[in-house]
């Protein structure tokens, strides 16, 4: 009986972001094959290691951190774009970022894994990883990573849930022609969800004050990732800089996702009316802000480093600008700076195509400044690099492992958008009534932050 | 054992970092499993959205 007294706020775009729920294609499982093909690929390669030990890597000594480390701090930072879009936009009130929450929280929630199994693969006796629970000193900031990411991965993993839990529901009572284990899943998941108005409103509280907690939380586990370079006291990581600017390349890189997320989805799934294209409009300001934030993040570290002049940290510097590793580091800030904010400023407008270029070359060019921030500190050691001069080339196995990974999110990635609405409906919903109804519960969540953005509001005269 | 010394055997000594690890994964746990059942449970109140039956 339940079912008959379920509210679900209607929604104009409803038929056609359900649409992907009701059956899998052959395009989908041929591309899911794929994937698994690669993934197959990746735990041949891990296992092999496995057996054969870390030596069929491209580590060695002194370099012990390689393209394993470059993943775990890439797929971190990746992992931001979902907190950044949808807590902190959600705590600035900015309602343009409703239609893409979800596609950005999925990105949070299906990258994060990866990014902690990098950790896994790059130990060559994982079988020990929980002595860092049984033996664990937390004055190393290892033990702050695990904590902090731990931490991020189960709590994303809840807001994302809880925000879509209406639409479990909706889906619940929609899709009806769909297999019977669909309809179980949806019936499970969806935990008797049933609409009433006081439960949008606890809804609506939960999100916003874990919006805020999210948002510490964000600045929190990139700075305590960057902090596991930053608090040795190698050239090159020893910088107080370090965390904002890995915080800010992440969510430089996680917007960038989205974007391509979004386009992809728009195009395949043919979602141009709940996805518009002011979206990507307002993607794009953000984009420029932040590549002008990490260029000054960049110049800053740099210049510092440059007229401090120390022997050990201009040995890794002039690698990176004129020797071993310059190609790569001016091949990053070609992708990650230039040919991005050229793209965003002079053709981004009103082009989905261009966006999606701008996104992709600054995905590869972050990927890019990981390793480059990574493997040339390595190479060129504190103490030893007169002695040593290290030297790094990824073997097969790396790459393929890499590829699997990337494989793996996509894959999750890509089955999620078949079975769940990737575009929040519930929030989304045109329905004035049920608008207000929840506008109010969220006006009375915090009373004192609601007087505070009142008495802000009429000041600037909005 | 002075507060100093004991401070400094919490970050150096092998065992509580671990422990901090498990407590504060629990503790998130058992939040947000009291949170999402508080969510529910609003449904179970009389609700004006009946009216679209």
């Amino acid at each position: 009986m339940r079912r008959e007294r379920v509210f679900h706020p209607p929604n104009e775009n409803e038929a056609v972001v359900m649409a992907p729920l009701r059956g899998v294609t052959v395009n989908d499982r041929t591309l899911w094959i794929i994937l698994l093909g690669f993934i197959g690929l990746g735990i041949y390669a891990w296992v092999y290691q496995f057996v054969n030990g870390l030596g069929v890597t491209g580590m060695n000594r002194p370099v012990y951190w390689g393209v394993y480390l470059t993943n775990f701090v890439f797929f971190i930072g990746l992992a931001h774009s979902g907190t950044f879009i949808s807590a902190i936009l959600r705590l600035a009130d900015a309602e343009w970022r409703k239609p893409l929450t979800r596609a950005a929280e999925a990105i949070t929630l299906f990258s994060l894994p990866f990014g902690a199994v990098s950790i896994i693969i790059d130990m060559g006796r994982p079988e020990r990883l929980l002595n860092m629970l049984i033996y664990g000193r937390f004055q190393s900031p290892l033990l702050w990573d695990l904590t902090a990411v731990s931490l991020y991965l189960f709590s994303s993993v809840v807001f994302f849930y809880l925000s879509l839990l209406p639409d479990i529901a909706l889906c619940r009572d929609r899709l009806t022609d769909v297999p019977n284990w669909q309809r179980k899943m949806y019936r499970i998941l969806a935990l008797g969800w049933e609409g009433s108005s006081e439960q949008y409103h606890r809804l609506e509280r939960v999100l916003d004050g874990m919006a805020i907690f999210m948002s510490l939380l964000v600045v929190t586990v990139h700075t305590v990732v960057s902090w596991v370079f930053g608090m040795t006291i190698q050239p090159g990581w020893h910088t107080t800089i370090i965390g904002p600017f890995f915080l800010l390349g992440a969510i430089f890189s996680g917007t960038s996702a989205v974007v391509i997320v979004l386009a992809i989805l728009r195009r395949i799934y043919n979602l141009k009316d709940a996805l518009p294209i002011s979206l990507f409009n307002s993607l794009r300001k953000l984009l420029i802000v932040f590549a002008l934030g990490w260029i000054y993040m960049m110049i800053a570290e740099y210049l510092s480093v440059f007229y401090g002049n120390i022997p050990e940290e201009m040995e890794v510097f002039w690698q990176k600008f004129t020797g071993e590793f310059a190609s790569i580091f001016w091949l990053m800030t070609l992708l990650v700076f230039v040919i991005p904010l050229l793209i965003f400023i002079f053709r981004g407008k009103d082009s989905i195509g261009w966006m999606v270029t701008a996104a992709v070359l600054v995905n590869i060019g972050m990927w890019l400044e990981r390793y480059v921030v990574i493997i040339p500190t390595e190479t060129r050691p504190r103490l030893l690099y007169e002695l040593v001069q290290g030297s790094y080339t990824p073997t097969w196995i790396e790459w393929a492992i890499t590829i699997s990974l990337f494989a793996g999110m996509i894959l999750l990635y890509a089955v999620f958008t078949r079975f769940f609405p990737i575009v929040p409906l519930w929030e989304t919903a045109e329905s004035l009534e049920a608008k207000s109804e929840m506008d109010k519960a969220r006006q009375r969540l915090f009373k004192f932050g609601a007087k505070f953005g009142s008495g802000f509001k009429s000041k600037s005269g909005d | 054992m002075s507060i100093g010394e004991l401070i400094v055997d919490f970050f150096t000594s092998p065992g509580p970092g671990g422990v901090v690890v498990i407590i504060v994964i629990v503790l998130a746990a058992v939040i947000y499993t009291r949170l999402t059942r508080w969510i529910i449970q609003g449904g179970e109140e009389k609700t004006r959205y009946r009216k679209y039956r």
